[in-house]
């Protein structure tokens, strides 16, 4: 969920922290107004480093980031801490590399979009097999002892109608679990737009 | 006839219990779709005002003269919430007046543009490149999220009406045929356990269609009702097929 949070907000961080210090703010500064809210988990993030910074127990910015690295689960967030983290510690070209990173993110966020419709592209008609071999198949099991009749016994000897239900049961319950796992692909590929 | 068949649901209460919340639910399910169109209508239509800001920004215009002459300009419910909130601006500061607006759009994308018009403007930072890369950034994204909406739509449709409808009518239509109850066949239990089966797959089935359009919390509204909807069309299939 953290992932999914922080890969829908970094290209906004990206662009704001661009904004703000193209116009001149301090790094600790623009950290600080995107602390204060409006970009989900980094806003909590950003804020949490603020809070340990203005307490006086933190040993530094550049530490928080590097500690913050650890606990980012996105690529591009964690791009982006090392690219602060490089920044205070060597002093490069901030602006320069934001703009760098925010163009490439923009380009994964439309492949991965891209990608995301094409993936999903079969899930309809999959949903739809599983879903319908699985109580098809079901129906025949559970019903066979009627159909059949007595001659079901003469065929496949003789029938416990309890087992059958158990048997139909656990089918059922499978084919739905088969069902949340291909449907489970549209939460775990979600671009995060 | 009618009552006879309405009364056939009368011993599967958890059917009639689920079509009730369901009715309650769907009601509560279309307010997040109306609300949802507004917001998207707003956020289509930002690009194209940063844009216009930008220009006259550019033209040597003040900020908020620009805002109130494109709010007058721009057609529909950006237009006529930024003129509403910069006419009674008169009373208040322009900051609040833009604060007050954003969160009047109930928008992120509004929200975010405003935070960050305002902390140009305290920075003093050029305003005519920012609100054109705004303007672009944001064309981009709202393309993309059309993309999305658009490609996906008609497959969440096709999944709620496959999985819904599709599947309860088919099943139905066999066990109807090929085990009728008015042949004596004893059907009662089997029908439940699959009338459960496909709510409980119409419940998947309506949930992964709303995951994939980026909206699984407004469609939980209307989970109950599809979990009911298939439910009573495979029991009444069975019903009128099978007697």
């Amino acid at each position: 969920m953290r992932k999914l949070d922080e890969k829908k907000e970094i290209l906004y961080v990206i662009r704001t922290l661009d904004v703000l210090m193209s116009s001149g703010v301090g790094l600790e500064a623009a950290l600080h107004s995107i602390g204060k809210g409006g970009y989900g988990i980094i806003s909590k993030d950003f804020s949490a480093i603020m809070s340990k910074l203005s307490s006086g127990k933190s040993r530094g910015l550049e530490f928080e980031i590097k500690a913050m690295m650890n606990k980012a689960e996105s690529d591009g967030y964690r791009r982006l801490l090392n690219t602060m983290y490089t920044n205070l510690t060597q002093n490069t070209d901030l602006i320069e590399t934001l703009r760098k990173q925010g163009k490439r993110m923009e380009e994964d966020r439309n492949e991965s979009v891209n990608k995301y419709i094409e993936d999903l592209g079969g899930v309809p008609e999959t949903l739809l097999s599983i879903g319908m071999i699985g109580p098809i198949i079901l129906a025949i099991v559970g019903l066979v002892p009627q159909i059949l009749g007595d001659g079901a016994e003469a065929i496949i000897g003789s029938i416990d109608q309890g087992m059958i239900n158990s048997i139909v049961d656990g089918g059922l319950m499978l084919t739905v679990l088969g069902m949340i796992l291909i449907g489970l692909k549209a939460h775990t590929k979600d671009p995060g737009l | 006839m009618i009552f006879d068949f309405m009364e056939s649901f009368n011993d599967n209460m958890f059917v009639l219990f689920l079509f009730v919340i369901g009715i309650a639910c769907a009601a509560g399910g279309i307010p997040p779709i109306i609300e949802r169109n507004r917001r998207r209508s707003i956020e289509n239509q930002l690009p194209g005002l940063l844009e216009s800001l930008s220009d006259a920004v550019g033209a040597g215009r003040g900020l908020q003269e620009a805002m109130l002459e494109q709010g007058r300009n721009t057609p529909g419910v950006l237009g006529k919430l930024l003129t509403e909130t910069l006419e009674s601006s008169h009373a208040s500061s322009f900051d609040a007046a833009l604060s007050a607006f954003a969160s009047k759009t109930r928008s992120s994308q509004v929200q975010r543009v405003i935070v960050l018009i305002d902390t140009a403007i305290q920075q003093d930072a050029p305003l005519q490149n920012i609100l054109s890369d705004l303007a672009m950034d944001y064309e981009r994204l709202n393309d993309l999220m059309n993309k999305r909406e658009s490609e996906l739509a008609g497959r969440g449709i096709l999944i709620v009406l496959f999985v819904c409808i599709g599947l309860p009518v088919l099943i139905a239509f066999i066990v109807g045929l090929f085990a009728p109850a008015k042949s004596g066949y004893q059907i009662n239990d089997f029908n439940s356990t699959f009338s459960n089966f496909f709510a409980v797959a119409s419940a998947v089935g309506a949930l992964v269609s709303g995951r994939m359009m980026g909206r699984m919390r407004d469609m939980l509204w209307w989970v109950p009702f599809w979990m009911a909807t298939s439910m009573l069309l495979y029991l009444g299939a069975v019903k009128m097929i099978g007697g």
